[in-house]
Order: C-alpha cells, then sequence, then structure tokens
C-alpha cells in the first residue's frame, strides 16, 4: 500500500448544502474514512486549513453533520498558478442506533477531523463461553 | 481564461453518478475497467495540487495536504526549481477493523515546480499548519524589479 503513488483530484462542490449552513462562501465536499472495529465507528475527515476552532460537528434527530470553516483566500500578490479552489467543507450523515449519540467526541489535528462515536452496549459483540455439561 | 471543470456542475455530479454504478456493475461482471470513463483518472493529476502567488519580492507556494508528519515531507530548491516529496501515511487503526467508506487516499508523491524567475536558495521557508504547506521564495536580488526614477531637465 506504501508504494502506491497518490493521485491528485479535483475537489467536488456541493450546490446547497442544506439547513443552517447556507452561508455565504463556496462548500466542498471533505473525504473521508469511515471504520470500525469492536467497540466504536471512527470517522476522518480531510479539511485542510480548517483551524481546530473553526470546525463544527452537530448532530440533530440523528444526523451527523460536519462543516469546516476556511477563511478567505490570501490576497497578497497576484496569482500565477491556481489549480485547486479555497472554500468550507461540509457533509453529512445518518447515523444507526447502533452509535451511541451521547458518548461521540472529535478532535482536530493537521486539518484532519476525527470524530469517535462508541457503539450502544448491545452493539458491542460479546463472546459466549460455552459451558460444558 | 475559462477552464471547464468536470464536477463542478450538480447535473453533471448526479450524472456521474449514475455512470459511477453503471461502471461499478459492468466492472463486476467483465473485470474490465473503462479509464476514460473512470471520474477518479479523468481528473487525475500530479499530486499535490499547488496555488502560487507572485509577491513583488517572493512567490508563495501552496499546498493542502492534510494529515502529513512533517519528517514525511521533503522540500528542495534547485536553481528556480521547487521539489516537493513525500508520503502520506495512513492512520494507525489497529486490527479487526471494517471500512465503510475509503476516500482519503495515502501514498507517495513526488512534484517539481518550475518557477517563473530566479530564487534565492538561501532564503526558503515552509511552514505546514492546520494540513496546509506554505513555501515561501525570497526572488533572487538581480532580478527584482527597480524602479527608475524620471528626472526632468
Amino acid at each position: 500500500m506504501t508504494d502506491q503513488e497518490l493521485q491528485a483530484t479535483e475537489k467536488q462542490q456541493i450546490a446547497h448544502p442544506e439547513g443552517e449552513f447556507t452561508r455565504e462562501g463556496t462548500y466542498f465536499v471533505p473525504a473521508v474514512d469511515i471504520y470500525e472495529n469492536s467497540k466504536e465507528l471512527i470517522l476522518l475527515a480531510d479539511m485542510p486549513g480548517v483551524r481546530t476552532g473553526d470546525a463544527e460537528v452537530d448532530l440533530k434527530e440523528g444526523t451527523l453533520t460536519i462543516v469546516g470553516k476556511v477563511g478567505g483566500e490570501s490576497d497578497q500578490g497576484e496569482p500565477i498558478l491556481t489549480e485547486y479552489r479555497i472554500g468550507s467543507y461540509f457533509r453529512s450523515f445518518r447515523l444507526t442506533d447502533v452509535i451511541d449519540q451521547g458518548k461521540i467526541t472529535a478532535g482536530m489535528s493537521d486539518g484532519v477531523l476525527k470524530l469517535t462515536m462508541p457503539k450502544v452496549e448491545k452493539a458491542i459483540p460479546r463472546k459466549i463461553a460455552i459451558s460444558a455439561d | 481564461m475559462f477552464r471547464w471543470r468536470f464536477g463542478a456542475d450538480p447535473t453533471w455530479r448526479e450524472i456521474d453518478r449514475l455512470q459511477r454504478s453503471m461502471d461499478d456493475l459492468f466492472n463486476a461482471l467483465s473485470g474490465t475497467r473503462k479509464p476514460s470513463l473512470d471520474p477518479l483518472w479523468r481528473g487525475a493529476r500530479l499530486f499535490p495540487l499547488l496555488n502560487v502567488r507572485d509577491l513583488d519580492q517572493s512567490y508563495v507556494v501552496t499546498a493542502e495536504i492534510p494529515g502529513m508528519k512533517t519528517e514525511d515531507l521533503e522540500i528542495k530548491i534547485e536553481g528556480d526549481t521547487l521539489m516537493l516529496k513525500g508520503e502520506r501515511k495512513p492512520q494507525e487503526v489497529g486490527d479487526e477493523i471494517s471500512y465503510h467508506r475509503r476516500e482519503r487516499a495515502t501514498g507517495t508523491f513526488q512534484r517539481s515546480l518550475t518557477l517563473p524567475g530566479k530564487v534565492d536558495a538561501e532564503n526558503v521557508s515552509a511552514t505546514y499548519k492546520d494540513g496546509v504547506l506554505t513555501v515561501t521564495l525570497q526572488k533572487e536580488k538581480a532580478t527584482l524589479p527597480r524602479q527608475i526614477t524620471v528626472k526632468t531637465e
């Protein structure tokens, strides 16, 4: 896996981010990884340019929304090359009942948002001991 | 200069999505991939994408590379060419995990950029903050535009 060469892809822009987040500005869809282990679901979202304080995670009626606000582009000097656009990030997900919604924690580092979503007790796989009769 | 961007128009994205489902079905049945129709291939370019600004006395190059460790990043300057090289390693995930979605690419990258003018190799600085790499290169003194005063006789 580490020998693989990275390819650049263009950011996908969202036409209308729903609900309260319809503010001025361009919004892009952040790339995410979602994986689960036996006790929790982890979500990683790439939101470069978003400072820790500028990320918002919102949970309402089972819908998880992540927003990363990015400040305006620097207007110093003249642009000579513009291969990528700058804008905020928005993405939302439906959460299943497997997640204990009250226990979700979030952290941000180097432009990557990490959400840890513990599963509810009954969703955690348990080994059942077999006793010999 | 107008650039046509695939994927920027919502209508295209719906069609893209449909195309992708059709492609997946096609691949599942035949095992061959049609590269020209693969949206990822169409948009693929050198990584990372760069923005360059000309600030009178310097050039500022920015790239978005979230989740990197600075020790996995190498920046070199040779004449008027900047070279970025590195590896984006996957996050530690532990064993016995299963992925629901895997969109964040990991791997190696190497990219060179030739700047429009000569730079002072001794005067290059780079910072990495919030996933954005910013390289500031001071232009070589001899190439700086000089104001010419007009004397009246």
